[in-house]
């Protein structure tokens, strides 16, 4: 299998960069336009992650930062050849609708589009954002809104009465009806996440953990999605800190893998031979960082593929 | 007073000519050999681009010719307006995304982070169109159930959490449809301007709905006296609770440099429409005021052209030509002007317009009608001096 990198992107890290409110007061003359923001900042990064070798973009959800779905859209023609992984959580809305907004994405972009379902959040942060579904119910509906989707996206006429969501006749119509449902990545470590990335996933992430806790998972859900008839492959987010010395090292921030350059591509490499083929990876500051690993790391990776191959 | 004048990009494909149906632009109909964007290279294979790169083509069109922004439609057959706005905005300068949505399909508190998002993409160029759902089948289509009345009175109270999250970091709200505990957009996000709000229905729950909520109350062109009509309805409601509305008109043009040449294409483009089409537009099920009003002109039902003349200038047989509402303005860039004048005086504030093709008509508009505004009225007003 060949390996996918995507540089993971958060819209609220490093606040104050490309913001004007955030412009120091200097002796420099400022001729910069207070339209500059973060979108431009996010282009870039978008374009360094295409130049770099990564795969795709992965877009974090932020409730109180810039919209994941806004961003990806933004910066996709900046960028005409990198994968868009927005993450939003299913309490967005319509089922229908947001498989609607996904046709006109995988028209316009080349079928570049992918969906990660973010967590929901707890009683107190859905009640600040209007959700009125309840605990108990939150996994339902996450697996209402991903049937409806691909349901009104797969066939015409797509009739369903559930919980959540209603739809009559419901589907779309050529051309619209053309192009590919966005790969869905889930996360989650237990058993219940696991059964519904087995039905529902095309990718399900794993946070960084013991390559052997991590084999277990890897065979739990392959075994489920054998079950369901369906093929699942598996990822891992994970922060990074890469330098080029050890010794470099002793100045970076904790992160979930640190070393050299080697050492990083090496543990990368061991989790591909476990099975993991899709690497959502993130440090900071994030456009130095999406060089660097892009430069420094990716391609020691992806020499260890041969091996990778014949291990496998 | 200065005019607002939006044009539109066509989202479920665009004519190459308003004479001729068959003849497109857009993957609505086959690919083929004079059909264009994305279209074909000599060798039969796509070309590679997409609807979007035309959709671009219009926007700068429109910028780059004196419109403000433009309308973005959303039906079930078209792209959707609140992915092609930020695909399109680090390509434009100055042209407004007019969204047109339906406020049931997302959450009021998810849209208010997508709007302010979309404003700190696009520099507060974000404006809505705010539609509550013509019923029938292609509601249901929607996923949505609601009646027509329970439909508006969603929308008044999404657009009150909508609001309310964006203005108070502190909101607390407790609604029949929608409730909220202490919400609120970021600091960074709740800075942006709420976009400016326009507003279309014609039933009378649309215009209490409106009355509360709408910057522009927006109406397809109707025979004008009825359209003076509604608009002093709606200015006067709003006046009732305080407020003072302003009204927009959203029409398709057919200007030429002479009055002849202009309903010659009308002429052609009758002639020209095929029973399919006609059976198309007859009878679709709908519970839109609205939408109803256009269809009483009965367009489908003509044996000829000249049956739709409803007035000097006007043509009531546009959906025949193209989707849309059925009446539209027809005549030489003067009379064109004047029409446009003509209605300011009935008390429009802002148009939406458009024309087939979009992209060259754009440019046609801009430079050769919108420059005659108001020029009627100035000569009066010279000649009275006199
Ligand atoms: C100028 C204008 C533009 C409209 N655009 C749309 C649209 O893009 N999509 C849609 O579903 N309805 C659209 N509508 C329909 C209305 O918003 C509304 O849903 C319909 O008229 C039903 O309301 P009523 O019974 O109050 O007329 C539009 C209406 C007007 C006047």
């Amino acid at each position: 299998m060949t390996i996918k990198a995507y540089w993971r992107l958060d819209p609220t890290a490093e606040p104050g960069r490309a913001e004007p409110s955030a412009w120091a007061e200097t002796l420099a003359r400022n001729v910069r336009p207070i339209s500059i923001n973060r979108f431009d900042h996010y282009a870039q990064i978008a374009r360094a992650a295409a130049l770099t070798g990564f795969d795709g973009l992965f877009i974090q959800h932020r409730s109180d930062g810039d919209d994941s779905q806004i961003i990806a859209a933004a910066v996709a023609r900046s960028a005409p050849k990198l994968g868009l992984v927005p993450e939003f959580p299913a309490s967005v809305g319509s089922a229908v609708y947001a498989a609607k907004q996904a046709v006109t994405f995988q028209r316009a972009v080349h079928d570049r589009l992918g969906w990660a379902i973010a967590p929901d959040g707890d009683a107190d942060a859905r009640a600040a954002i209007a959700d009125p579904v309840l605990e108990a119910d939150l996994r339902a509906r996450t697996e209402e809104f991903l049937h409806v989707a691909r349901g009104v996206h797969g066939s015409q006429p797509f009739d369903f009465q559930g919980r959540f969501f209603e739809v009559k006749g419901g589907g779309f119509e050529q051309p619209l009806a053309g192009a590919a449902f966005p790969r869905v990545f889930l996360r989650g470590e237990q058993e219940d996440s696991l059964a519904l990335s087995a039905r529902h996933a095309d990718v399900h992430l794993f946070a960084l953990q013991p390559v052997e806790a991590l084999r277990a998972k890897i065979e739990d859900l392959d075994r489920l999605a054998l079950a369901a008839g369906r093929n699942v492959e598996f990822g891992i987010s994970a922060t990074l800190a890469a330098r080029e010395t050890a010794e470099d090292l002793q100045h970076t921030p904790a992160a979930d893998i640190a070393g050299t350059y080697d050492l990083v591509a090496a543990q990368l490499a061991e989790l591909a031979a476990a099975g993991i083929g899709h690497f959502v990876l993130s440090a900071s500051p994030s456009l130095e960082e999406t060089y660097r690993v892009g430069q420094f790391v990716l391609p020691r990776l992806r020499a260890h593929q041969p091996t990778l191959r014949a291990a496998a | 007073m200065a005019i607002d004048f939006y044009w539109r990009l066509p989202t479920h494909g665009d004519h190459a000519t308003i004479r001729r149906g068959s003849l497109d632009r857009g993957d609505w109909s086959p690919l083929a050999p004079g059909n264009q964007t994305p279209g074909l290279t000599a060798d039969g294979e796509e070309d590679g681009y997409r609807y979007i790169d035309h959709l671009a083509e219009i926007a700068k069109a429109a910028e780059i010719s004196g419109f403000i922004g433009g309308l973005i439609p959303s039906f079930p057959t078209t792209d959707d307006p609140w992915v092609i706005s930020p695909l399109l905005a680090r390509e434009t300068k100055s042209f407004r995304f007019m969204i047109a949505f339906q406020p049931g399909f997302l959450n009021p508190v998810q849209a208010a982070r997508l709007s302010a998002s979309l404003q700190r993409a696009t520099g507060g160029r974000t404006v809505f169109n705010i539609i509550t759902g013509g019923g029938g089948p292609s509601q249901l289509w929607w996923g949505d159930s609601f009646s027509h009345d329970d439909r508006y009175g969603r929308t008044s109270e999404f657009l009150d959490v909508f609001k309310g999250v964006w203005k108070d970091p502190g909101f607390t709200y407790d609604g029949r449809f929608y409730s909220v505990r202490n919400g609120g957009l970021a600091p960074l996000l709740g800075a942006e301007d709420i976009p400016e709000i326009w507003f279309s229905g014609s039933s009378d729950a649309a215009l209490q709905s409106a009355a509360r909520h709408a910057d522009y109350y927006l109406s397809w062109l109707e025979p004008y006296d009825q359209l003076q009509d509604k608009f002093a309805r709606v200015k006067e409601r709003t006046a009732q609770l305080g407020g003072e509305q302003k009204c927009a008109i959203r029409v398709d043009l057919v200007a030429r440099p002479t009055e002849e040449e202009a309903w010659r294409d009308i002429r052609i483009g009758f002639e020209n429409v095929t029973d399919e089409t006609r059976a198309r537009w007859r009878g679709q099920p709908t519970d839109s005021v609205g939408a109803a009003r256009q269809a009483a002109l009965r367009p489908t039902e003509a044996k000829r052209w000249d049956e739709l003349v409803v007035g000097k200038n006007l043509w009531g047989g546009f959906n025949l030509l193209r989707g849309g509402p059925a009446l539209g303005i027809v005549g030489s860039y003067e009379q064109c002007a004047e029409q446009l004048d003509e209605l300011i005086r009935r008390g429009a504030d802002a148009f939406i317009l458009a024309g087939t093709p979009h992209l060259e008509e754009a440019y046609r508009v801009g430079e050769e009608v919108l420059p005659l505004l108001g020029r009627a009225a100035t000569a009066g007003l010279l000649q009275a001096a006199e």
